[in-house]
């Protein structure tokens, strides 16, 4: 009996036990807020202001980077190459192939521009979304964002995805091209001179505005009959200069003093520039030995071909200072300057009296570099640091591989000794607005000339008689080489395909290559994309 | 359900009265007990009835009514179970033995435990006597080797390292293949220990999840290897379930000290052949450099200057003791192992409480096993993703041999100086974890238990890692100072409950179970990072790290998710879900005392709850048919809103044929099983990524050491439809055994498709700002492991004096993706001018971790690289003319060999390891040692430079690197002496050994140890993980142990 009596007092307990587990356990699987934010769906955006803050953030890591964007504008172009030295700058092949036109669908660089500007647009989108209380200026800033996410997918890839943010992500966007892409842009970029703040030059044009919403619009209309194929429009022409003037009208202007331009603080030709670090433009170039003192220092990659050098007016042998080069080819300082104290430079610690990195060369660095202290620096190996006009392999023939240390020129616009780390990197620029005009100007039937003098008289240059097409291309060139833009005027004056060194022979005059291809895994994702021509 | 019952636990009493009214019966008494003395509670049945009683206290028992031609059955764990003839005898005393039938083994599967004689499923266990001596840091290496099938890498020698734990092959095509880990009935959360970085070097290796456990306090770790085991765990069972056992304190009725003590001596057992100062400037002239240039005097090993022999010690203490209704043991150890690169090394302080008592006529069983333990681990600047530059081991390498061994030498030009890298880095983690696990069984009847388990596992961790504004050569970092400090909590709470209902039908056993399990992983903890200290040893830098914590978030009012200050000013971020505006971003900060120029913190709150049914219903007719089925329902919060619950079922067959009346007597054991199932894995799976999220932007540092600025946006791409992955697993096998087991064995073959198959991949553009990927179960695509396996045990003599044992396995595992047009790119290739550089890649029709690369055709005459021209444009160009070249990492065969020899006192025990049939990536060779490596005046092999290789020549991915990597590995001897005692000695057992580990090793592998799986990292949106690439990998040491053992 006492068993039983037992068992019986306990039962309840441990039933209630079991049941217990269950009261307190049973769980709707519910996930809650304890971090961050969480829908099933896209509710609109909660936080305007730091969101757009945040987009404006993440162009500074996709402007800012030698890679996606600035190498397939620019690498895949006659103004740079990065040959393979040694095992140096192998990288799967990623550079060689840029330079050589035969880039493959799966090229990384290809792949992530195409990812980072759709998400621009995207993100613009989701501002612009009916569910996101805006302000004007904020919606300025979004129409600002979104055309220009959709312009460098157009301009690259000449098909644009759109997603709408309220569809769930695992639908498949919509695609626009031509007319319908041109349009859009064209609209988002109305909507946005109506609705940016105004602002002239100054120290913290750092985000969209009134003028650089109209020259990225020029831009577009001085393009857009290379996304239609058609001839240029008058009409467009006539509106690139009417917006170049617009910009001009809010104090915008040509600056002398080139190399200054790309330091930190004011000047009139800065339109629009990214607060991020310049030293990538810089390292890219500069070889291991050329900056101990400069954090960050020297990657040794980037390098410009002969015959881009050869554009520029001066000997082309010899480009120490005052070798009768213009000015913006820049000079190769055979030693260091005295330290002044000017605005953003440093002393040297290793040689005291010595502006840091002052015998770091502005504009093309070729033959012997030097030491601060006028000493020739050495490579890594222990010979003599001289940039070679040629890439040639060991053997002494021309190749993008097996190259040592020291050939090709390098290219210097953001110089070293005003710090690696400035966050000041030109997007969009008087000069170029100016040009623009220029070549409104002649597309429409008109004299340049006089336009492209007044630029190179301010830059120390010859005048020019006249102004062909091959002028004003080589032109833009001089004016804006390093500057995302070499590839987008190649293409627009039917360059883009023309042989130049190292380049596959299979390449030249396939006008195919004009586009990028579609990245071979997005092409997999979303079936209303379209392989591009050639791939 | 509930009347029977009771109606059962009336009439129970009656049936045996009446029984004992009906026969005549004797009652039979006697003591139990072992070699060390009497044994409590073991079970007495006579067989065929239910009529039973346990040992007392003293190993008394008396057990009436039994028929005079009866049998009795004596049982308990860990012994061999006795059956003894009554033959009229009033008095049987039974001296149990050690249960050494391997095929009575107890083998512990969810929720209960069999024996491999009595399991359907694919199942094995390896107990304590048979784990691995030596220095052992956690327990996967106690049975590393020991299981058929079952393969267990560290990824390095270092300390604490991470393990890749492969049970029949990868199912998983991302992360995500190893087991799940159940320790004393508390499934552990998934994943490895995290990765500290090594700060701008690179991101670090996993730890070892199981790193707190004291090796010296496990039973047995029972391996579940097939669906119809491990269905009863459901979605998370697919790569298998290792249940870790930990000792109790059963059959210790005089109580028992057990001391433990072990010293070890660990070096490398090879090392680099390198150039020393009069080749290095030899070779510099014969590769056209300017010697002078690069001489800076002197003559040094910088490989030497970072390596050392490590002396490491490990005690242990623990008391045991049973006693009528109930045991415990109480344990508790201390271990410090340093490992073989300087500054490098784990301690673990552990203590162990576990305990049983039953209570109402044992009615009521109480378990409690619970640890507590404390690691600290201090790690060297070591990553296996570091570029250009290197880490400490690739710059200690390709050091030039005639730099000083200075600690504030800077060579310049980019180059790290790894004296100054080891002298101006600190990096320490301590983990406080307590893990406990109560549970109540409850008896009702003989037939009908219950049991409640609550488990509760706590994981509270800090890392503070520093690099010193002394640093050479590092961007960013060098004269500024750069750290980390990051705090981890994570909480694992699991409330269980069970019902479990066996029945004896005669002919027929039934065991039913039921149950219900809740589990909740909580995770917080803190993020953040300084740079630019204020001088101080880098003792002073990690307390300025912590301190400057401290200091803001005492200053700081109310609660914050982030904040952050620069030389520009600063911020503190906001969260509250219920507000208007849930971000609120505050553009200043509150003072408090500054000493570091920079800084950021961003917290961290989130938590998954996993809820479960599951049932197993074990039918047994005759002894001959054995059936069992299982289902689970998993429901989890990581699954999208479609998919909340996913169902797991599973059954198997056995057929103990030896049972049947044509098997002859010799024939001890033969059994078949057949057994198939649906499991699912939901590892890779992280918190939240079925749900839209908006969170913070993550921060860090811009290049001047200012502040990436703050903002809100979405956290990831979300995927409502997200589930787990399933695998479809059949297995058929075959037991055998004869001359009483003595010779006996097991054979496994398998095959197990995995689809729905988890891959993170890109998102069709356009995506939510920042990223690219989302995770999804791809739609296509079906990962095939098949494979059989063998395993093999013979006692060749057994006498009083002599005895001689070898234990043979061996796995063969086809691995395929099969049915997916996904063409994924994996096996990132680190180093100078390698960005983005690959040698393997997962596509259909080719097994996992298959190398994709260029193949290398010699050197041209002039010293140049050339390769097949694959894509037909006349050039055979390493990047364009990529391809399959038929070799992957993944080991064909894995196999073990114990050999155990006793003479008298004297014991041997040795242990084999092999893996053949896969191929290693020789990145090391790959990255620091071509004739490139000597132009650029860095160290180099000799080979290198007798290549013929042209010292211009670039350097890509190519088979030129690729090697066999087919070993045998010596990877444990222990011999061992027991020293004589006498009657009176205090001591019970005296044990002297000595062990080696890794002693040799034969494989044609050119680098230091093909055994080798570096974390290159990942190139792509997938994250596949990384296999069989060598880079510059933390050596594996070669150790020597002086161990004791005593017991009193």
């Amino acid at each position: 009996m006492m068993k039983k009596l037992k068992m019986n007092r306990l039962l309840p307990y441990f039933l209630g036990a079991v049941v217990m587990t269950f009261a307190v356990s049973c769980t709707d699987l519910e996930v809650e807020e304890t971090d961050s934010v969480n829908t099933v769906g896209f509710e609109g955006i909660l936080d305007p202001p730091s969101f757009i803050d945040g987009l404006y953030g993440s162009l500074n890591g996709q402007v800012g980077d030698q890679a996606n964007l600035f190498a397939i504008s620019e690498v895949t172009t006659d103004e740079f190459l990065i040959p393979t030295r040694g095992s140096d700058w192998g990288d799967n092949g990623i550079w060689r192939q840029l330079h050589q036109h035969n880039w493959l669908t799966d090229h990384a660089f290809i792949t992530n521009t195409w990812n980072q500007w759709n998400q621009t647009h995207f993100a613009a989108a989701q501002l612009l979304s009916p569910l996101t209380t805006l302000t004007a200026e904020q919606s300025g800033d979004a129409y600002f964002l979104r055309a220009l996410g959709m312009w460098v997918i157009l301009d690259n890839y000449g098909q644009v995805p759109v997603r709408d943010p309220e569809a769930s992500l695992l639908e498949d966007p919509a695609v626009i091209r031509g007319e319908e892409a041109v349009a859009q842009i064209i609209s988002d970029l109305e909507a946005a001179i109506s609705n940016l703040p105004a602002g002239g030059p100054g120290a913290t044009n750092d985000r969209g505005t009134k003028a650089a919403a109209r020259y990225l619009l020029a831009k577009v209309l001085l393009n857009k009959h290379v996304y239609l194929g058609t001839a240029p429009d008058g009409g467009d022409m006539s509106r690139v200069i009417s917006l170049v003037d617009d910009i001009s009208g809010e104090g915008y202007g040509l600056q002398a003093g080139y190399f200054d331009i790309f330091r930190e603080g004011e000047d009139v030709e800065t339109i629009w520039y990214l607060p991020t670090a310049v030293g990538n433009r810089i390292w890219n170039g500069l070889h291991y030995n050329m900056a101990p003192e400069i954090a960050g220092g020297g990657w040794n990659g980037f390098s410009t071909l002969s015959e881009f050098y050869d554009l520029f007016e001066g000997d082309s042998e010899i480009n120490v200072p005052g070798s009768g080069q213009e000015e913006r080819r820049g000079f190769v300082p055979t030693e260091g300057v005295a330290f002044t104290g000017d605005a953003g430079t440093t002393e040297s610690g290793d040689f005291p009296g010595f502006e840091a990195g002052s015998n770091v060369g502005f504009g093309f660095l070729i033959n012997q570099q030097y030491e601060i202290d006028g000493t020739p620096l050495n490579e890594r190996g222990g010979n003599p640091l001289t940039f070679k006009r040629d890439f040639r392999d060991g053997d002494g023939n021309v190749s993008l591989i097996n190259n040592d240390e020291t050939t090709g020129i390098r290219v210097m616009k953001y110089n070293p000794r005003y710090g690696g780390f400035t966050g000041h990197e030109i997007f969009f620029r008087y000069a170029d607005a100016h040009l623009m005009k220029a070549e409104a100007m002649m597309r429409s039937g008109g004299d340049a000339t006089t336009m492209v003098n007044e630029l190179r008289i301010l830059r120390g240059a010859t005048p020019l008689g006249s102004v062909s097409e091959q002028q004003m291309l080589d032109e833009r060139g001089r004016e804006l080489y390093a500057e995302f833009w070499r590839r987008n005027d190649m293409v627009r004056f039917g360059q883009f395909t023309r042989d130049w060194e190292l380049k596959d022979p299979s390449a030249v005059g396939d006008t195919n290559l004009n586009l990028f291809p579609i990245p071979a895994s997005q092409i997999i994702l979303n079936p209303n994309l379209t392989q591009n021509p050639g791939y | 359900m509930k009347n029977k019952l009771l109606t059962k636990l009336f009439l129970l009493p009656i049936f045996l009265m009446v029984g004992t009214v009906a026969m005549a019966q004797i009652t039979v008494t006697g003591t139990v007990s072992d070699a060390t003395g009497p044994v409590p509670g073991v079970n007495i049945i006579v067989k065929g009835t239910t009529n039973g009683a346990q040992s007392d206290f003293d190993g008394n028992y008396t057990l009436n009514d039994v028929a005079s031609d009866a049998t009795l059955v004596f049982s308990y764990l860990g012994y061999v179970t006795q059956e003894i003839a009554v033959n009229g005898q009033t008095t049987i005393n039974v001296t149990m033995s050690d249960d050494i039938q391997a095929l009575d083994q107890v083998v512990l599967i969810g929720y209960g435990s069999t024996t491999v004689r009595d399991a359907t499923g694919s199942v094995a266990s390896v107990t304590a006597k048979d784990f691995n001596q030596g220095v052992i840091s956690s327990p996967e290496q106690l049975i590393q080797g020991k299981t058929a099938g079952v393969q267990i890498t560290e990824t390095s020698g270092e300390p604490g390292a991470g393990i890749n734990f492969n049970i029949r092959g990868s199912n998983s095509i991302r992360s995500g293949n190893n087991p799940l880990f159940v320790i004393d009935g508390v499934p552990l959360s998934g994943g490895g220990a995290p990765a500290a970085g090594v700060g701008t070097i690179g991101g670090g290796q996993a730890r070892n999840p199981l790193a707190f456990l004291n090796p010296n306090d496990i039973e047995s770790i029972s391996i579940l290897k097939d669906a119809s085991a491990t269905a009863i765990y459901g979605s998370r069972g697919a790569n298998g379930v290792v249940i870790i056992q930990t000792k109790g304190g059963r059959g210790n009725s005089e109580g028992v000290w057990e001391l433990s003590s072990s010293i070890s001596s660990s070096g490398v057992r090879n090392s680099y052949d390198l150039l020393d100062r009069g080749q290095y400037l030899q070779a510099l002239e014969d590769f056209g450099n300017n010697p002078d240039a690069l001489d800076f005097g002197f003559n040094n090993d910088f490989q030497q200057a970072i390596l050392r022999t490590s002396t490491s010690t490990r005690n242990d203490v623990s008391y045991s003791k049973s006693y009528k209704g109930g045991n415990f043991r109480a344990s508790f150890g201390y271990s410090n192992q340093f490992g073989v690169i300087k500054n490098s090394d784990q301690e673990r302080i552990a203590g162990r409480l576990n305990a049983q008592h039953k209570f109402f006529d044992n009615k009521l069983t109480v378990s409690l096993q619970s640890s507590i333990s404390r690691v600290n681990d201090q790690g060297a600047p070591i990553s296996a993703q570091a570029g250009s530059t290197g880490d400490l081991i690739g710059s200690a390498i390709t050091a030039n041999p005639t730099w000083p061994l200075s600690e504030t030498f800077d060579p310049g030009s980019n180059l790290l100086n790894p004296v100054n890298l080891l002298a101006n880095y600190q990096s320490n983690s301590k983990t406080n974890r307590f893990l406990a696990n109560l549970s109540l069984n409850y008896d009702f009847t003989d037939e009908l238990s219950a049991k409640v388990t609550g488990g509760y596992d706590l994981s509270d961790g800090e890392t503070v890692s520093v690099f010193g504004p002394g640093v050479a050569g590092l961007n960013q970092v060098s004269g500024v100072g750069d750290g980390i400090y990051n705090t981890n909590e994570n909480e694992n709470t699991l409330l269980e409950a069970t019902l479990r209902y066996e029945k004896d039908l005669g002919n027929v056993n039934l065991d039913v179970l039921g149950g219900y399990s809740y589990q909740k992983f909580d995770r917080n903890g803190i993020n953040s990072g300084g740079r630019g200290f204020r001088t101080g040893t880098l003792d002073d830098l990690q307390d300025q790290l912590v301190g400057t914590f401290e200091a803001a978030d005492a200053a700081i009012q109310g609660g914050y998710q982030q904040f952050g200050y620069d030389a520009n000013g600063g911020f503190v971020a906001r969260f509250d879900p219920n507000a208007e505006t849930p971000f609120e971003f505050d553009n200043t900060i509150p003072t408090f005392r500054r000493t570091i120029r920079a800084y950021y913190a961003t917290v961290f709150d989130n938590f998954d709850e996993l809820q479960s049914f599951f049932a197993r219903a074990n039918v047994n007719i005759n002894d001959k048919y054995l059936f069992t089925g299982t289902f689970r329902a998993d429901g989890s919060t990581l699954f999208g809103e479609d998919n909340k619950y996913g169902l797991f079922p599973s059954g198997a067959f056995a057929w103990n044929i030896h049972n049947e009346d044509f098997v002859g007597e010799s024939v001890s054991t033969l059994k078949l099983r057949v057994g198939a199932g649906a499991v699912g894995n939901s590892e890779g799976l992280a918190f939240g990524q079925a749900l839209l999220r908006t969170g913070l932007v993550g921060i860090g540092f811009n290049g001047d050491g200012t502040l990436t600025p703050a903002g809100t946006r979405f956290v990831g791409n979300s995927n409502p439809e997200l589930q787990w992955e399933s695998t479809i697993d059949y297995n058929v096998g075959f037991d055998f055994g004869f001359n009483n087991d003595r010779f006996n064995g097991t054979l496994n073959v398998y095959r197990r498709e995995t689809d729905n198959l988890i891959l993170t991949s890109q998102l069709a553009a356009p995506q939510q700002p920042g990223i690219v990927n989302i995770t999804k179960n791809l739609e296509d695509g079906t990962v095939v492991n098949q494979g059989i396996e063998v395993g093999l045990n013979y006692n060749f003599v057994d006498t009083d004096d002599w005895s001689f044992d070898a234990s043979f396995n061996i796995g063969y595992n086809q691995n395929e993706v099969e049915d997916t047009n996904q063409v994924i790119d994996a096996g990132p290739i680190n180093g100078n001018g390698l960005t983005g550089a690959f040698a393997q890649r997962v596509q259909a029709g080719q097994p996992l971790f298959s190398y994709y690369v260029a193949e290398f055709t010699g050197f041209d005459a002039d010293g140049f690289p050339t390769y097949r021209d694959v894509n037909g444009d006349g050039v055979g160009d390493p990047d364009s003319d990529k391809t399959f070249v038929g070799k992957s990492a993944l080991p064909d065969i894995t196999s073990g060999l114990s050999l155990s020899a006793r003479y008298k006192n004297f014991s041997l025990s040795t242990f084999f390891n092999a893996q053949a049939g896969f191929y290693v990536y020789n990145a090391t060779d790959n990255a620091f040692f071509t004739a490139g490596g000597i132009t650029i005046g860095k160290n180099v092999t000799q080979a290198a430079i007798t290549s013929g290789e042209d010292g211009a020549a670039s350097t890509a991915v190519s088979d030129r690197f690729l090697e066999k990597g087919d070993f045998v590995r010596l990877q444990n001897a222990t011999f061992s002496y027991d020293w004589p005692l006498e009657e009176d000695s205090i001591f019970s057992s005296l044990r002297l050994s000595v062990t080696g580990q890794n002693l040799f090793l034969i494989t044609g592998y050119s680098g230091l140890d093909p055994e080798v799986s570096s974390n290159t990292g990942t190139i792509n949106a997938s994250a596949i993980p990384t296999r069989g690439i060598d880079y510059a990998p933390f050596p594996r040491p070669r150790t020597v142990t002086f161990g004791l053992n005593a017991r009193f």
